[in-house]
């Protein structure tokens, strides 16, 4: 589904390389757990799938369903399935939570050549949801993410991967600022996602969300590269003995 | 708020005279007759030993001049300068340039050593001052002596007086004069081509660090005397100067014209850091004498990823007209403006900056704290201009005024022009008073009130004294604490 | 200021001695009684003598009138030109049709008067006023008004309708005033609005007095609709009583050479200024609105947001001036200006200033030009929304966020139309 051949990138303003010559592939159905210290390049990585401005591709490539990504701007790769849950998703003023999401779910149907959904498809579809995420429907009327806490941020782009039902889910340190209650929520909307044709790449620094969201597949990123993949007894390994063993046997 | 009420009724109480600098040297001089004709200027330029191109070049300039207007927009109030009574030459009997130490008239070397200026370089090197500074001492119309030259020479660079420079190194003032601010730039700019009688001189060659701080001292000294200096330093690519000015003069009770212009050259890949503090006469507590101080200052970011930056520390004159600025013609050039403005008693300060974008990811900043106490006016007046081809250029601006006292008045007039979309300006100000709640925080750690303040102050300026040198930023700070004695109990 | 002083009158251009002609040819059937005539006659010699302004004066430093205005349509009479339906649903209209005021409507307890009565009676004398040395549009104004609608609301009166104040024109020139009292605790809603039916060149001047007695509760919406080819030379004048509380909204989305003044006297303790303006620019306008706000007593508060967005060769001006009196002790005013500028040929000048003669004070001024954001773009395009459709929104979210602050959503709802309206017309 995935394939990440060798891929280098740079900042493009400074020029600066943090991925240098990674290798990944993530088949459907899999959950497939990227870990590594900080600094490693984990959330580069998702930037670069979502295609950001700011980072450049020097070598290799990324192919999604055998097809080159890499000149597709960001709302073309999230027409074709591929979702970022933002490590900080960005408040934005002045635009309404609902409003945003019909835009973005139409906007991802007309480019795949779907009908647009009514206005009462559509709130159901919504409301559903947002009971299961148990998310306050006044927390919709607000302006995309502004004044939400932390949770309500991380809950309300679960809410929005639930909705646009992409195939490619990337979480980027989703477990971040979250306490053991909301990181249930958040885990148990990932897990209700699952099926054999969705792909989910979750990034995280810690073992601890994937006590819940359990991985088919662990990867240590490190300066741009991953050092070591094994299955989700890796991350265990990884909790018990921390990064530096891992680093020191791959180098 | 009885402590407030307590700093107000203190700041009423006392005389605000703390000026230290204030004393008069007694020595003989040469001055040319009052008033302003083409006699004057011929006769400034035939001391000087000035080739005809240069008179040429004054001479169109007083032409200029006699047209123009005198410019009305700045928020300084003062009675019509009468141009012809001032004298524009005044130098110490037997000096019509700079000698060696030995040589120099001991009057004048007392002068300095009062002032604080070291111009002994054995007493720097054994170690009196700290670190080395070279220094031109420009006494109303004439520099006395520069230090250090010899030194300076041996890394490439050249240090001295301008008047010396248009005789010795004419092929660099002829391409470098005026290019900054032309002949017919404004008023006070067009007055000082006419006649200016001295200034600094300096180049540095190409990828040059100038291996000393570079700084000078201008000294007013005589009654009725407008000073009118022309400083011009040129960087070429790679080089680096920082470059320090200071002033003073004597206390007296007419007012006194100073009109200078500095241009400042940077080419590609090249940096100056040019440092003012001013200090001169303020005048009295009733608003008696004190300079007139009409300065204009533009540095031009010629090359690409040159750097041009500019602190000021502004305590003395009676009225200050003052913005220096910068050209970012190169790309991705960068200009900086600090500055702290402190009036008190019945100064007029209207100064700030202009940055002007012309060229591609230029940048600049603008830092700008104003504190008015006493009766004076103290206005930040500048300009942020984005022309059309400057793709992607970026200013931050701010600028706080702190007011102590209500009979005094703080004003902020920023000009923000963007012709490039791509541009990304942020201005912001604030006006308020030192806040009571920080005050009796301070007070209740058990210090005193008049320390409290200072310490507030000091807090306030603190992102612009970091700009300046070691020894500068020291000498800043004490000063901002004598302008504001009296004002803060 | 002692500049020209005795220089000669420079010579006239082509559009002030079009309006001098004017008003010589007007001069016979202008409204007013001799004092109303006399007042006129000083305001335009004083507006031949000082010509109209130009950029070396301060306050016009950004809109060269002089240079601006090319040429001054000729006067226009009986022309029909019909109201169009209120902007807020349920709105008792007053309208002005080709500047002719049709006072027509009731509104329980207000007094309605034509302006055209008051120049008649001469009780309008009083008004006919520059405002200062540069005051252009209050001598062009005060010379050439005939009409306009003169509003009394009663104290303590709670006006449940919204008023819309419709000014409709076609073409030629309109001179228009409206002044407008709310006495003490009286609550309203008023909308004023300019509009042309044509696109064809018209010179319309505009003043509104607006004055709110203490605790007077007023919202007053502008929205300025003028045609592709008009001069809108408009001033609010509002003085503020104390303890009232005043929501000024300015729209302008419209017109070819706009300047608007807010002057704006703060003259009673715990008054309350909310001031907002919303600038869509286009075309190859020229928008300038100056607002000079002056703090004249202790314990006033103010806040003032201005959002603009520049498309085409748009050029748009804002000078912001909050000026605190000596004594005006514990005012806390605070501005913010931010600027979209949508493209490479449009240009936006910002002049907020603060003139502060009182210690204890908290005042500040933000000012921002900038492309939209690339996060919120990127954040948007993330979510499969295309990039010129997040830009769209991100443009309407950054203005509409103003209006969205008025809270009721029959103010709301029909601001937010016409702002998209305009957005999906020139973006």
């Amino acid at each position: 589904m995935l394939e990440i051949k060798n891929l280098h990138a740079r900042i493009a303003e400074d020029g600066t390389e943090i991925i240098r010559g990674l290798n990944l592939t993530v088949k459907p159905g899999e959950i497939a757990a990227i870990m590594g210290p900080n600094g490693s390049g984990k959330s580069t990585l998702s930037y670069i799938l979502s295609g950001r401005e700011d980072y450049e591709v020097t070598e290799g490539d990324i192919t999604y369903n055998g097809e080159s990504i890499l000149e597709l701007d960001p709302a073309e790769r999230a027409s074709k399935g591929i979702f970022l849950a933002f490590q900080y998703p960005v408040e934005i003023p002045g635009v309404a939570t609902m409003q945003f999401l019909k835009v973005a779910m139409n906007e991802q149907r007309k480019a795949r050549g779907e009908d647009e959904l009514t206005t009462p498809d559509f709130m159901r579809r919504v409301k559903e949801a947002a009971e299961q995420l148990k998310i306050d429907p006044a927390m919709l009327r607000r302006p995309l993410n502004v004044g939400f806490s932390g949770g309500e941020k991380k809950r309300a782009e679960i809410l929005q991967m639930a909705l646009l039902e992409p195939t490619l889910c990337i979480l980027d340190e989703t477990d971040s600022g979250l306490d053991i209650d909301a990181l249930k929520i958040v885990a148990d909307g990932v897990n209700a996602l699952r099926s054999p044709d969705r792909a989910v790449i979750v990034i995280t620094h810690y073992q601890r969300l994937l006590d819940y969201i359990v991985p088919d597949t662990v990867h240590v990123l490190y300066k741009g590269q991953i050092i070591r993949s094994g299955d989700k007894e890796l991350a265990q390994e990884l909790e018990a003995n921390g990064y530096a063993d891992v680093i020191e046997t791959a180098a | 708020m009885p402590a407030v009420q307590e700093t107000i009724d203190q700041v009423r109480g006392i005389d605000i005279d703390q000026y230290k600098y204030g004393f008069e040297t007694v020595i003989e001089v040469d001055k040319a007759p009052k008033g302003l004709s083409e006699d004057i200027i011929r006769f400034i330029s035939a001391k000087k030993q000035e080739p005809d191109w240069m008179l040429e070049w004054r001479l169109d300039a007083y032409k200029r001049w006699l047209t123009m207007e005198e410019p009305t927009w700045a928020r300084v109030e003062y009675p019509k300068i009468d141009f012809n009574d001032i004298y524009y030459y005044a130098a110490p009997k037997n000096v019509t340039g700079p000698v060696s130490l030995d040589e120099v008239d001991p009057e004048l070397l007392r002068t300095y050593e009062k002032l604080g200026i070291p111009l002994r370089e054995q007493e720097i090197l054994a170690g009196v001052q700290t670190s080395k500074v070279a220094v031109d001492a420009v006494f109303d119309s004439v520099s006395v002596v520069t230090t250090f030259k010899k030194e300076l020479q041996k890394a490439g660079v050249i240090f001295m007086s301008i008047s010396e420079a248009i005789r010795e190194h004419p092929e660099l003032i002829k391409q470098y004069l005026g290019s900054v601010v032309p002949t017919t730039d404004n008023y006070y700019a067009t007055l000082n081509a006419a006649v200016f009688t001295d200034g600094s001189f300096v180049f540095v060659p190409k990828g040059v660090r100038c291996p000393m701080e570079l700084s000078t001292y201008f000294r007013i000294n005589e009654k009725n005397t407008g000073q009118f200096e022309r400083t011009l330093i040129i960087c070429e690519e790679g080089a680096y100067v920082s470059y320090l000015e200071g002033c003073t003069a004597p206390q007296r009770d007419e007012n006194q014209l100073h009109a200078a212009v500095v241009e400042l050259v940077a080419l590609d890949d090249a940096e100056i850091k040019y440092s003012t503090v001013q200090n001169w006469f303020p005048g009295d507590k009733e608003g008696k004498g004190g300079i007139y101080n009409f300065v204009t200052k533009r540095g031009d970011c010629r090359g690409a990823r040159s750097k041009i930056s500019w602190t000021q520390v502004e305590t003395g004159s009676a009225i200050t007209w003052k913005y220096p600025s910068c050209i970012l013609r190169g790309d991705d050039s960068r200009g900086e403006f600090y500055s702290i403005a402190v009036s008190n008693g019945h100064q007029q300060i209207d100064s700030g900056t202009k940055m002007i974008h012309l060229g591609k990811n230029t940048s600049s900043r603008i830092i700008s704290k104003g504190i008015s106490a006493g009766v004076s006016q103290n206005t930040y007046r500048g300009q942020v201009s984005i022309h059309r081809r400057a793709e992607n250029s970026r200013n931050f601006t701010n600028c706080d005024s702190l007011l102590i006292g209500d009979k005094c008045g703080a004003h902020t007039v920023p000009y923000i022009e963007v012709k490039n979309q791509s541009a990304q300006i942020e201005h912001e100000a604030t006006t308020s008073k030192i806040s009571d709640d920080q005050k009796f925080y301070a007070m209740q750690r058990g210090i005193p009130e008049e320390e409290a303040i200072a310490l507030i102050v000091n807090g306030f300026v603190k992102d612009v004294i970091q700009q300046l040198p070691m020894e500068f930023a020291v000498e800043a700070q004490k000063l901002i604490g004598i302008s504001l004695e009296g004002s803060v109990g | 200021m002692n500049i020209q002083a005795n220089q000669p009158a420079a010579k006239l251009t082509v559009a002030e001695t079009a309006l001098v002609e004017a008003f010589s040819a007007q001069i016979g059937d202008l409204p007013g009684n001799g004092a109303v005539a006399g007042t006129r006659d000083r305001l335009l010699d004083d507006l031949k003598n000082a010509g109209l302004p130009t950029r070396r004066i301060e306050s016009w430093h950004y809109t060269d009138l002089k240079n601006l205005l090319r040429s001054v349509p000729e006067q226009v009479v009986g022309t029909k030109v019909s109201s169009v339906a209120p902007l807020v649903k349920g709105s008792t209209v007053l309208s002005v049709l080709q500047g002719e005021a049709h006072a027509d409507a009731e509104i329980d307890g207000v007094t309605i008067t034509a302006f055209r009565d008051q120049l008649s009676d001469g009780s309008a004398v009083a008004g006919l006023t520059a405002l200062d040395k540069d005051d252009a549009i209050g001598r062009l104004n005060g010379s050439f008004v005939r009409d306009g609608l003169a509003l009394v609301v009663p104290a303590n009166a709670e006006i449940e309708d919204v008023i819309e104040l419709q000014a409709s024109h076609r073409e030629g020139q309109v001179h228009t005033r409206f002044p407008v009292s709310f006495g003490a605790g009286s609550k309203a809603t008023v909308v004023e609005r300019h509009r042309s039916e044509t696109d064809a060149a018209a010179l319309v001047s505009s003043i509104s007095d607006i004055t709110l007695e203490d605790g007077a509760e007023i919202t007053w919406i502008i929205l300025q609709q003028q045609g592709a080819s008009d001069t809108h030379l408009a001033q609010i004048r509002v003085k503020l009583g104390a303890e009232a509380k005043l929501r000024l909204y300015v729209v302008n989305a419209g017109g070819k050479l706009v300047r608007q003044e807010l002057r704006i006297e703060v003259q009673g303790e715990g008054a309350e200024l909310t001031l907002r303006g919303v600038n869509l620019l286009g075309g190859d306008s020229h928008t300038d609105v100056t607002l000079v706000l002056g703090h004249n007593v202790p314990h006033t508060n103010s806040t003032e947001t201005f959002r603009n967005v520049i498309f085409d060769k748009a050029s748009g001006v804002f000078q912001g001036m909050i000026k605190v009196a000596p004594d005006a002790q514990k005012t806390d005013a605070k501005m913010a200006c931010n600027t979209l500028l949508m493209s490479d040929d449009g240009d936006f000048s910002v002049k907020p200033e603060l003139e502060i003669f009182a210690d204890d004070v908290i005042c500040g001024h933000g000012a921002t030009v900038a492309d939209i954001d690339r996060n919120h773009l990127f954040y948007m395009m993330a979510r499969g929304v295309t990039e010129s459709k997040a830009r769209a929104m991100l443009v309407n979210a950054f203005v509409a966020e103003i209006v969205e602050e008025l809270e009721e959503e029959k103010l709301v709802e029909p601001l937010e139309e016409v702002i998209s309206t305009w957005l999906e017309k020139h973006a």
